[in-house]
């Protein structure tokens, strides 16, 4: 054990320096970084594909001794191209299970798919950076019959894409009451006027009054999946599961049998707060609603989560999007999902002024609460952070959609809302690690309990056993009891079918709840050893041997 | 005739065969209908197996090299080629621009007839262009894309291997059906070696049948106070693996049928659903192929039995999918189907049949915008004119005794079985009931292909009806075009119109200078709307079916000017000063 400890102690010295490094990985980089804990022999490396844009697709596949039949977890980073956190997060977890909790693997397997937006990803470090969601596929995202002829353009020539806003009485925004930087809607049902038109920066193009509305990216992989895929709309395509790297995916995930949960890195969250049930939606026969019990293990899931992860949850409204891949591996897959973007921007409490007396007598709904958009918190964060490079500020550009009118360009910057400063994500890592490793630990795990052997008259015997689930999940998600995508547990018993008087050699059932226990038992004839496996390869399986 | 018998000796045998030819033609009549004397040779009463309907497809592709396009559009799992056949006229024309009608059969394995009523089609086509201006026409303005099979390897095992009337369905891929771990592991058993499988039935005391003391092919439900002879034990098998259950775990599962891309469903919800749509390699391949076809415009696709003209939508939950104006004109090419198809009945997936989720009707329709149609071939009706449903016993026991002689069923035969005993082994073949008896198909086969061929009909046709010139003065002139479809379907289906499936269609003026163009929406009162991007190429949303669209344009100057449309599923059409 200690010198488990030490090594563990010097590898990490060891380990670290090589990370060390003061922005998010390039994607090649990211490649460096695995294959280096691709020469880690409990871990191998494979690319399932490359994407239309040349980048490969990598799972890195983390297990030892007969890894194929140990419960699993996938970790999948890089759902959204903007999302390059995610990415960062997936890796990290890779090298510190690999590097420090190596111990792990001799219980759950690991598939780490550290980046499935390569293409959009690589927009992070294009001249041009803008927060990018589709692949390098060719997409006609208006359907209008000519393709990307509508992309951005970088009026002020910083490199950047920003906002863009337009002085008009025609408006429907207006400056944030306490932080002009940024812009909030106009308050219609308050009859507020408006003074700005709010666009992203770009030229219409072809002048069909839309801006931006034909980009140069193709389709995104978080809006490709079967689930409530949005068809027709842009950045999703003509049919699901239509781009090479989705179809990659999910050919090679099911082949694998082990997996019980995902843990995706992405912008909808199930951890801080877990899925609604809607019983209407989880009747139907096209299911719109997670089903009860499974409510339940992510409630469960998401209390872990909370004692795991520092971060409070605030503005966390997002719990899935039409097409995305969270949501299919529990709805079309059947497994537990998890979905959390690691990072967001904390509230930001205004800070306290004294009250009047008089004010403290008024009702509170009569007191105007003060607007708090996700933009204004987050500015008011960053100046709370002292942070720098992450705003542009406005600047007038003649524009030739607008010939007589004050156009500006400028705004918060892409990708800062959504990704912190780099030096602040190894701590995020560090707890979303741990989280995971928690997560492992509460695996479904078989046991055999209370063996009994009876010897009957006339050389038979009778062989009971109590076959138990010890974890407080159950081995298959309420949904996954419905799923030929699951095996069923499935129990084997080694002895020629002549000699088993009672009983199948061979028996299936459906599942075994949290903590539950079924009790199993044979007659048998003659003597010798007799071995009895259960199990299925996303539950473990558990083995028992005895004597006649 | 020497030149054409010179071109035709290869062997001796073939010299022969051409010989036998010239005689034949002067000891035949023609009949009515039929291609008389087709450069390619098929008799339409009995089955093709993949080589066979390969070979037939060669021959119609080498005998009309101006009409016929021999084309794979991919592999199956087992490595075979998909073949399509791609029919129009190609001197006047390329065919992939010219409004089309897709046809394919066969989805399902067992579901063999599609495939022959596709072949017959193209082979009557082909042979027909020279004879018939009505054909030679048709296939002037249209192209038919034709995939007699997009299930062949399963097709093969069907008519080569042990299977009942009902398997394999899928195709070849063997699935763990049971949720043990292994996939495959308990299939059929061959008892009696007839390469069908058929029923084991046991004597048995506590049975509930008996056999017909007239008829000992019949086995009889006795009433609940009688005591029967026989009990049932399901289609002949042994249990492989010691798991106490019989054929639980064959080829497949799964059904090619729910593997498209519209609302698609996982298996909890629609059994047999792949991975997820196009997850097969063969709905795979037809999906490319349609894609890469935007010209079709109209499709069918043949499966048994039931004698149905279906269309969608497969499932109650997208039942919005499918408007009014789009119905309408379903129900009219439906309705004429059920005319030329006696025995016929045109009805709705979901409500008359059963619930589907991602059928491939359904995609055609919902995710391409194409009108399609599926037809359940073989119907009771073509053997008594009477309508006695589907899998009537006594109807097919009495066509096995009359029509067909006992050339149906295998006699009740004793085996020993390893787990049951003594067992009786007998029943209907494999080729029975869902398939036609052969002196049925090439009718059904006939009357089918008018149905399809009416449907090509009308897929669009558009021309420029006229132009029209007015003088504006200072050396302007305003141009106003009118466009014409004279068939049922409109450009672009109102499924197409609201997601906007397919590119508009295109009206540009070439040879001229303008200045202005614009959609002519109601010419009476002058309603116009304007285009200012490109206003040479005028972009058309939609040219209505049996209706027109007007075009108007601006130009200074300008002489012979030339007008083109370019319609996507309209085909091409262009109008010279």
């Amino acid at each position: 054990m200690i010198k488990h400890l030490l090594f563990t102690f010097f590898f990490g010295l060891l380990w670290f320096p090589l990370i060390a490094q003061n922005n998010y990985p390039t994607s090649q980089e990211i490649t460096q970084r695995l294959q280096k804990l691709n020469t880690n022999k409990v871990a191998s490396l494979t690319s399932l594909t490359k994407s239309e844009g040349g980048q490969d697709i990598w799972v890195l596949k983390v297990g030892t001794g007969d890894f194929n039949n140990k419960p699993a977890i996938a970790v999948v980073g890089g759902a959204e191209g903007f999302h390059v956190l995610s990415v960062e997060l997936a890796l990290q977890f890779a090298e510190r299970l690999i590097n420090l909790h190596p111990e792990i693997l001799e219980k759950t397997t690991f598939y780490i798919f550290p980046n499935m937006s390569p293409d959009a990803y690589n927009q992070y470090y294009n001249n041009l950076k803008y927060e990018r969601r589709g692949n390098a596929t060719k997409a006609d995202q208006d359907r209008d019959g000519s393709i990307n002829e509508d992309p951005y353009e970088d009026l002020n020539k910083d490199g950047l894409i920003t906002q863009m806003r337009i002085e008009s009485p025609l408006g429907d925004y207006v400056l944030h009451p306490t932080d002009a930087r940024v812009l909030v809607k106009a308050d219609r049902a308050k009859g507020e006027a408006g003074s700005y038109i709010v666009y992203s920066e770009g030229i219409d193009n072809d002048k069909d009054g839309k801006l931006n509305e034909d980009l140069e990216e193709g389709i995104a992989f978080n809006t490709n999946f079967t689930y409530k895929f949005p068809v027709f709309q842009p950045l999703a395509g003509d049919f699901p599961v239509s781009q090479k790297e989705t179809r990659a995916l999910v050919d090679y995930l099911f082949d694998q049998w082990n997996i019980f949960a995902f843990v995706t890195f992405s912008p909808a969250n199930n951890l801080s707060e877990p899925l609604k049930f809607n019983e209407g939606d989880a009747k139907k026969r096209v299911l719109t609603s997670m089903l009860k019990k499974d409510i339940a293990t992510n409630k469960m899931v998401s209390d872990l989560y909370n004692k795991t992860v520092s971060q409070k949850a605030f503005q966390q409204d997002n719990q899935g999007t039409d097409g995305d891949f969270f949501q299919w591996a529990y709805f079309h897959f059947g497994r537990y999902s998890f979905s959390t973007p690691g990072w967001w921007i904390p509230e930001v409490k205004a800070e306290k002024t004294e009250e009047k007396e008089e004010e403290k007598d008024k009702k509170p709904d009569a007191k105007e609460k003060p607007i708090v958009t996700k933009e204004s918190n987050f500015m008011a964060w960053a100046d709370q952070q002292n942070l720098k490079n992450i705003f542009v500020p406005w600047i007038t550009v003649s524009h030739p959609d607008f010939p007589n009118q004050k156009v500006e360009v400028g705004g918060i910057k892409p990708f800062v809302m959504q990704n912190p400063p780099f030096n602040m994500v190894d701590s995020i890592a560090i707890q979303h690690t741990n989280f995971i490793l928690k997560l492992a630990a509460m695996q479904p795990k078989l046991e055999f309990h209370n063996l009994k052997v009876e010897k009957l008259s006339g050389g038979l015997s009778r062989i009971t056993a109590d076959l138990f689930n010890n974890s407080p999940l159950p081995t298959h998600s309420e949904l996954g009891e419905k799923s030929r995508w699951l095996r069923k547990i499935r129990i084997d018993i080694t002895k020629d079918k002549k000699e088993v008087i009672a009983g199948n050699t061979i028996h299936l059932i459906d599942k075994l709840d949290a903590f539950e226990t079924k009790t199993m038992s044979w007659i048998v004839k003659g003597s010798g050893n007799v071995e009895i496996k259960a199990g299925a390869a996303h539950c473990g399986i558990a083995t028992l041997n005895t004597k006649l | 005739m020497n030149k054409s018998i010179y071109s035709f000796i290869i062997s001796f045998l073939l010299s022969c065969f051409a010989l036998s030819e010239t005689n034949a033609q002067e000891k035949f009549f023609r009949a009515i209908g039929t291609p008389h004397q087709p450069k390619v040779e098929v008799s339409w009463n009995r089955y093709y197996t993949y080589e066979g309907v390969t070979e037939i497809m060669q021959k119609i592709a080498k005998a009309y090299p101006n009409l016929a396009r021999l084309e794979s559009i991919g592999k199956s799992v087992e490595g075979r080629n998909i073949w399509s056949i791609a029919i129009s006229d190609f001197k006047t024309g390329n065919p992939d621009k010219k409004p089309a009608m897709y046809i394919d059969g066969n989805i399902h394995s067992n579901e063999i007839q599609g495939t022959e009523f596709s072949l017959y089609t193209a082979w009557y086509l082909t042979e027909m262009f020279d004879e018939l201006d009505f054909i030679k026409e048709l296939l002037q303005d249209k192209t038919f894309y034709i995939v007699p099979t997009i299930n062949p390897d399963a097709r093969d095992n069907f008519m080569k291997e042990p299977n009942t009337p009902h398997s394999p369905r899928s195709g070849m891929l063997v699935l763990d059906n049971d949720g043990d771990g292994e996939a495959g592991e308990d299939r059929f058993d061959d008892l009696n070696g007839d390469n069908h499988i058929t029923l084991m039935i046991r004597k048995s005391t506590t049975g509930r049948f008996i056999k017909d003391p007239l008829d000992d092919r019949r086995l009889m439900e006795v009433g609940p106070e009688q005591k029967g002879e026989y009990e049932m034990l399901g289609f002949e098998g042994i249990d492989r693996d010691g798991d106490g259950r019989v054929n639980e775990d064959g080829i497949g599962y799964y059904d090619p049928n729910r593997d498209w891309g519209w609302k698609w469903q996982p298996d909890y919800v629609q059994r047999g659903a792949y991975k997820y749509p196009f997850s097969l390699p063969e709905t795979r391949a037809v999906a490319d192929f349609v894609m890469k076809h935007p010209n079709i415009a109209g499709a069918q696709s043949y499966h048994n039995y039931g004698g149905m003209i279906l269309r969608g939508p497969g499932a109650e939950e997208d039942l919005d999918t499918y408007n009014k104006e789009d119905v309408k004109i379903y129900d009219a090419i439906g309705k004429k189907g059920e005319e030329l198809i006696p025995g016929y009945k045109y009805l709705v997936v979901y409500k008359d049949l059963y619930s589907v989720f991602g059928g491939e009707l359904d995609w055609f329709y919902g995710g391409r915008g194409i009108y399609t149609y599926t037809n359940e071939l073989m119907v009771s009706y073509l053997y008594y004119h009477k309508n006695e449903g589907r899998a009537n016993q006594e109807e097919e026991l009495n066509v096995d005794k009359y029509l067909t002689f006992g050339d149906a069923f295998v006699p009740w035969v004793e085996y020993n079985h390893p787990q049951f005993g003594t067992i009786e082994v007998g029943g209907f073949k494999k080729n029975f009931s869902r398939a036609h008896p052969g002196f049925l198909l090439e009718q059904d086969a006939h009357r089918n292909m008018a149905f399809t061929i009416y449907h090509a009909y009308h897929t669009p046709k558009l021309s420029v009806l006229n132009v029209q010139e007015k003088s504006l003065g200072g050396g302007l002139k305003e141009i106003t075009a009118t466009i014409y479809n004279e068939r049922l379907m409109p450009t672009h289906s109102s499924q197409d119109l609201k997601y906007n499936i397919e590119r508009p269609d295109y009206v540009s003026i070439s040879g001229a200078n303008v200045v202005v163009g614009m959609v002519v929406e109601n010419e009476d009162f002058n309603k116009v709307k304007e285009q200012v991007q490109n206003p040479s190429k005028i972009s058309v949303a939609n040219i209505p079916g049996l209706g027109t669209v007007k075009v108007r344009w601006i130009i200074s100057g300008g002489g012979n000017y030339s007008i083109k449309v370019d319609s996507a599923k309209g085909g091409i059409v262009e109008w010279k000063k």
